[in-house]
This record gives C-alpha cells, sequence and structure tokens, in this order.
C-alpha cells in the first residue's frame, strides 16, 4: 500500500474541500492548478484534524473516518452543484487582457523553468541527503510531538507535558497529527514522511502563487512571481528542512489569494457574491492558527482588518467604489476558521501546558517601557529585511521593492478591499511579531537571531503575491509597440 | 538600463509616485526593463540554490546523523524500558550534550525522558566515553543496571520516590 493510498486519500480530501466552497467560473487550466495546489495543504490541514478528533475520541480505525469523511464531502458537493446550478457563481477577472511582447515572454517562461528545475534539483537531493531535516525543529519538536501522536495510541496526551519545555508542547499539531496520520496507515514512523510533506508544502506554494496571479493578472506576473519565491533559497532550505514556517506561508498566501480572488470577482462582474470562497479563506486561516501560534495572530489580523476596510470603505462608497457587505464577509471568514480554531482551543486549554511566551508576566512591563528593546528590535528588523531569503548579491526585498517602484503600480483608486485588507493583515502580524520580541522571556538577541528570519519568510509569498497584483504589467498597447 | 536606451524611440510609461503618463526617451518599456533585472537577480540566486545543494554521492542523513545517533543507538535501551511514563536522564556536559538529549527523547518517544536524576530509572548517554559508566556519578543512589554499549547506560535510581 505504502504511501500512495494515504497520499491519494489526503489530497481527494482537499479537493473536495476545495471544490466545495469553489464558486467561480474561471478558465479550466489555471482555475484547476489553482484548486490542486490547495488542495494538497487542506488536504494535509484535514488529514490533521480527522487524525486529532479520532485519538481526541479513541477511534482507532482511521481509514474508515477517512472514507465517513470523503463520504460526507462527497455529499455536501453535490448537493451544492445542485444548489449552484440556479445561482451562478462569481466570473474571474481573467478575461482582461495581460498581453505581454512574445520575446518577453520567452525569456520569463525560461527563467521560470530554469528557477523551477533549480528548486526541484535542490529540493530532491536535500530531501534525500536531511529526511530528519538539517535543524533540531524537525525532530526535536515536530516530528517528536508526531511519534508521541502515533507510538503514544491512547497515552498519546503523555507527551504534551511541562517536562519536556524545550519540546514546546503548546506548539498547535498540524504537522505532527498529519505526519502521524500518514505513519498509522504506514504502520511504521517513516522519516520519508515528514520530509516529503514539507517537500509538498514548498512547492504547493509556489503553486497557489502562481496559479492565482495567473488568474488575476495574466502569466507575465505570474511567473515573476514564482520564479521570486522559487529563487528564495532559504524558503526551499526550510521548506524541505521541515521548518513549520513554511506550510504556515502557504495558509497566510491561501487566505489572503482567496480573500482578492472573491473581491476582484465580486467588483469585475458584479454578480452575486457567494459565501464559498470567504469561507475557504477562513478555513485556510484556522489551519494557520493550528499550524503554529504565529497563525493566531495573522487570523485575529485578518478578521479585524476586514472589519477595519470595511468601516471605512462604507464611509466613502460610491459609484466606482461600491460598498460591500463587509459585516458579512467578516462573518464568513470567521465561520470558516471557527472549527478549526475552536480545536486549538481545546487543545491549548485542556491538553498542551502554558506556553513560554507569557511566563514571566511580572517583567513584562519593565520590557515594554525598555526604549532600547524597541532600537534592538527595529535595528534587526531593517537587517533582515535585507537579509532574509539568503539571496545571492542582491536581497529579493530589494528586487521587489525596485520592481514595485520602477515599473509602477496599476490605477491606485482601484485597490481592491481584499487587497488592502490583506496588507493592512500582514501589517498587523508584523506588528504583533515586534511585540513579542518587546516581551520576550528569551535574552532577545538571541530570539531575534534565531527567528526573525523565518518570521520574515512566513510573510514572504503573501507579499510577493501582493506585490505582483498591484506592479504595473503590459496592456496592448505596450506589447504592440514592443 | 542606459544600454536598453535609444534617443530615437520613445515609449510611454508612468511615474509610481505621480501616475501621470510621462514620455521616457526608452526602447524598452520600463516594465519590462524592471522586469528583467528582477528575474536576473532570480536567477542568480537559483545558481546559489543549485550550488549549495548536496551532492548527489552524499549518504542519507549523514550530517545530523539522527537515524544513526538516536533511534540505532537507543534500540537495545527501549526494548528494555517500560511502554510509557517518565525516566530520568543523565548526560555530558557541554555545548553538544543538549543535542544529545533531544535525540535520545526522539529515539524514545512515547516515554517522556526528564532531564533529572530524581527518577526510578535513569537513562545514561555518553556517546563521547568509550566504556563503562562514567567514574563520578551525581547521586550516590544511582546503580548501572545495565550497559547497552555505544555509550548508552541504564540506572536504576534507589533514592526517588
Amino acid at each position: 500500500m505504502g504511501l500512495i493510498l494515504p497520499a491519494v486519500v489526503c489530497f481527494a480530501l482537499g479537493f473536495l474541500l476545495v471544490s466545495l466552497g469553489w464558486s467561480r467560473q474561471g478558465s479550466l487550466l489555471p482555475d484547476l492548478l489553482l484548486r490542486a495546489s490547495l488542495a494538497v495543504g487542506y488536504g494535509l490541514g484535514v488529514f490533521s484534524v480527522t487524525f486529532f478528533l479520532a485519538r481526541v475520541c479513541r477511534v482507532g480505525n482511521l481509514m474508515l473516518v477517512d472514507l465517513l469523511v470523503l463520504g460526507l464531502l462527497t455529499a455536501a458537493l453535490l448537493l451544492a452543484a445542485r444548489a449552484s446550478r440556479a445561482a451562478p457563481g462569481l466570473t474571474g477577472s481573467e478575461t482582461r487582457s495581460h498581453t505581454s511582447p512574445a520575446w518577453l515572454q520567452r525569456v520569463l517562461t525560461g527563467a521560470f523553468v530554469i528557477a523551477l528545475c533549480g528548486a526541484l534539483y535542490s529540493g530532491l537531493l536535500r530531501l534525500r541527503a536531511y529526511p530528519h531535516g538539517d535543524g533540531w525543529d524537525a525532530f526535536a519538536i515536530w516530528n517528536l510531538h508526531a511519534r508521541f501522536l502515533f507510538r503514544g495510541g491512547p497515552h498519546w496526551r503523555d507527551g504534551f507535558t511541562a517536562l519536556i519545555p524545550w519540546s514546546h508542547p503548546d506548539y498547535p499539531l498540524l504537522l505532527p497529527a498529519t505526519i502521524a496520520h500518514f505513519w498509522t496507515y504506514l504502520g511504521r514512523d517513516d522519516p520519508r514522511v515528514p520530509a516529503s510533506i514539507g517537500f509538498c508544502f514548498t512547492f504547493a506554494t509556489v503553486g497557489v502563487l502562481y496559479s492565482a496571479l495567473s488568474i488575476l493578472r495574466g502569466r507575465a506576473r505570474a511567473m515573476l512571481g514564482a520564479s521570486a519565491l522559487l529563487a528564495t533559497p532559504s524558503f526551499i532550505e526550510q521548506g524541505v528542512w521541515q521548518y513549520a514556517d513554511i506550510p504556515l506561508s502557504f495558509f497566510y498566501l491561501a487566505t489572503i489569494v482567496l480573500l482578492c480572488l472573491h473581491d476582484e470577482g465580486t467588483w469585475d462582474a458584479s454578480s452575486q457574491p457567494t459565501a464559498g470562497l470567504l469561507a475557504l479563506g477562513g478555513v485556510a486561516a484556522g489551519f494557520a492558527a493550528w499550524t503554529k501560534n504565529e497563525g493566531v495572530l495573522f487570523l485575529g489580523a485578518i478578521i479585524f482588518a476586514r472589519q477595519v476596510i470595511s468601516i471605512r470603505d462604507a464611509r466613502r462608497a460610491s459609484p466606482q467604489r461600491p460598498k460591500i457587505a463587509f459585516t458579512r464577509h467578516s462573518g464568513l471568514l470567521l465561520a470558516g476558521s471557527a472549527p478549526v480554531f475552536l480545536l486549538v482551543i481545546y487543545f491549548k486549554h485542556w491538553i498542551a501546558p502554558p506556553g513560554d511566551l507569557f511566563s514571566d508576566p511580572s517583567s513584562m512591563l519593565h520590557k515594554v517601557l525598555n526604549l532600547t528593546r524597541y532600537g534592538a528590535i527595529i535595528n534587526w528588523y531593517v537587517k533582515d529585511f535585507f537579509r532574509f531569503g539568503h539571496w545571492l548579491l542582491i536581497p529579493g526585498s530589494l528586487l521587489l521593492a525596485g520592481v514595485y517602484f520602477v515599473a509602477g503600480i496599476e490605477d491606485r483608486d482601484a485597490a481592491r478591499p481584499g487587497f488592502r485588507t490583506s496588507v493592512l493583515a500582514l501589517v498587523l502580524t508584523l506588528a504583533g511579531y515586534f511585540a513579542v520580541y518587546l516581551i520576550t522571556p528569551y535574552d532577545i538577541y538571541w530570539h531575534l537571531r534565531f527567528s526573525l528570519g523565518r518570521l520574515f519568510l512566513q510573510l514572504w509569498p503573501a507579499t510577493v503575491f501582493l506585490s505582483f497584483l498591484r506592479v504595473r504589467g503590459f496592456d496592448r498597447r505596450f506589447a504592440e509597440k514592443a | 538600463m542606459a544600454s536598453l536606451t535609444s534617443d530615437a524611440e520613445h515609449c510611454q510609461t508612468y511615474n509610481a509616485a505621480s501616475f501621470s503618463p510621462i514620455r521616457l526617451p526608452m526602447k524598452l518599456p520600463r516594465v519590462s526593463v524592471a522586469f528583467l533585472v528582477f528575474l536576473l537577480g532570480c536567477l542568480l540566486s537559483t545558481a546559489r540554490i543549485v550550488w549549495d545543494a548536496p551532492m548527489p554521492s552524499l549518504q542519507p542523513d549523514s550530517k545530523l546523523g539522527v537515524g544513526r545517533r538516536s533511534d540505532r543507538r537507543f534500540a537495545a535501551l527501549r526494548a528494555s524500558l517500560p511502554q510509557r511514563g517518565v525516566t530520568g536522564y543523565l548526560g555530558e556536559s557541554g555545548a553538544a550534550a543538549l543535542g544529545d538529549y533531544y535525540l535520545a527523547q526522539y529515539a524514545l518517544a512515547p516515554l517522556v525522558v526528564d532531564h533529572s536524576v530524581n527518577h526510578a530509572l535513569v537513562v545514561g548517554n555518553f556517546p563521547s566515553s568509550t566504556g563503562g559508566a562514567p567514574a563520578a556519578l551525581p547521586s550516590d543512589h544511582l546503580q548501572l543496571v545495565q550497559d547497552f554499549g555505544d555509550g548508552v547506560l541504564l540506572f536504576a535510581n534507589k533514592g526517588a520516590n
């Protein structure tokens, strides 16, 4: 049976879930690629949830649980398909012209293929050479938790004890539970499982970025965006080395892509906005919270940002800037994220010991009032802005900023609410990271040194996506001249 | 960018700050130049990704050696320990010792390995030692139960509750 059966079941679960919320009617290929790329992450997320619930409810037969969930999702999809015949879904905005000169298309395609092959080559060699990752995180946190879940049987809770605080037993369980689910199918704790999951998340993130930009802005900017991600050395390395920051970046990106797809479709087609894409975005935000503690911050940030933009736009409603039922939209995001977020609350409250972040509340106020700490964090934020990603010669952040300012941006007034919501959410998340450094119980320099680059990496795919969403491309006039 | 320009040909482009159309003496639109420079930067880093990739001839898991230093070293001990519960731990001192402890816990899960000798059973982990228990043990109550070789030992703590 090997890995094939659980991999197929996992992907099918993800694809069914994504299809259930899919309310776009776009061109086949980019839509299919986006759905397939999203399905990878969603499937792994569903796998973790079903495993965890099976453990909590003491259900032994996981295959039965998977078949049940598959059946339920299929039935829901059939019902939704019948209902959707009457109401048209969102029309995508990919019908707009995104023509670029033929020679540039060839150059872009060539560079994209080189970047993709280079990343795949390196990723596969790393996967083979470092099946346990190349750092402590993989085996000392995620795979250790997976072993407790898999080997512990009915006593799986034993591992989430304050006796081994270095393993961060309060960290959420998306990765460990997914790994344990696969191991249960295999009957042994094969190190190739977590390594393959890391590989899948890495390249599924590229797939989501490419296909979403392809739908919204055409192939040229899609290839540029995807090349940026494929050419980020740390992104490929840490993805394959099983750092949870890459799966987290997948879910950040998925949330933002679905939000933008929904809003762009609503804006351009003036068709009936449907709940599906937003609810799917909410599910992705929920999975982010189930992946790492930072995801909880992001979930709060995106819902808060949606409300803020809602209130702002309601005041400025005009024929060019139609008022959308944002409160309903925030509600849909929240509803989508709620089931998984409730699981996070359950885990944090009833299973995991308290985290280390708030372990010393008495000193927090003192730290917040210490201006030296602000200076240190700002200093590292600036330094890592140029350093993170481990780019050769020209930092990726600088390249992105350069292309943004040299090429210019598309009509500013048409910045969609989804775009503005996403930018605000990322800024709030970054501010939240700043606050965490401010009150960290660890030595601040040590903490910054070993984590800030990875935190930037979490936001990197979403930042690349949003940048190329706004960077000016070619219209027909330019293509003809060139 | 200079080599790409020509005074004879112009094209319309936009200034990012003002958003008003301006005419620049460029053969290539600014967008193309920006995209090409961006791609060049990407390809440079792709070269680094490929260059830094491990050699295909490299033995799997040869760097951290998690499988060798963890699962294989502790396989015999694991079979001798209870299936679940908490066990103590005694290891070497030094910077690398913490990693050895993490690897011991990884191998022995779902047994919880507490970094303390205050338990009835205590795992000894001395990967640098060539034979037997260290001369000086931190507690008089510790008694060697079994030496599994390769620096892996099991102690009993008679004084533990």
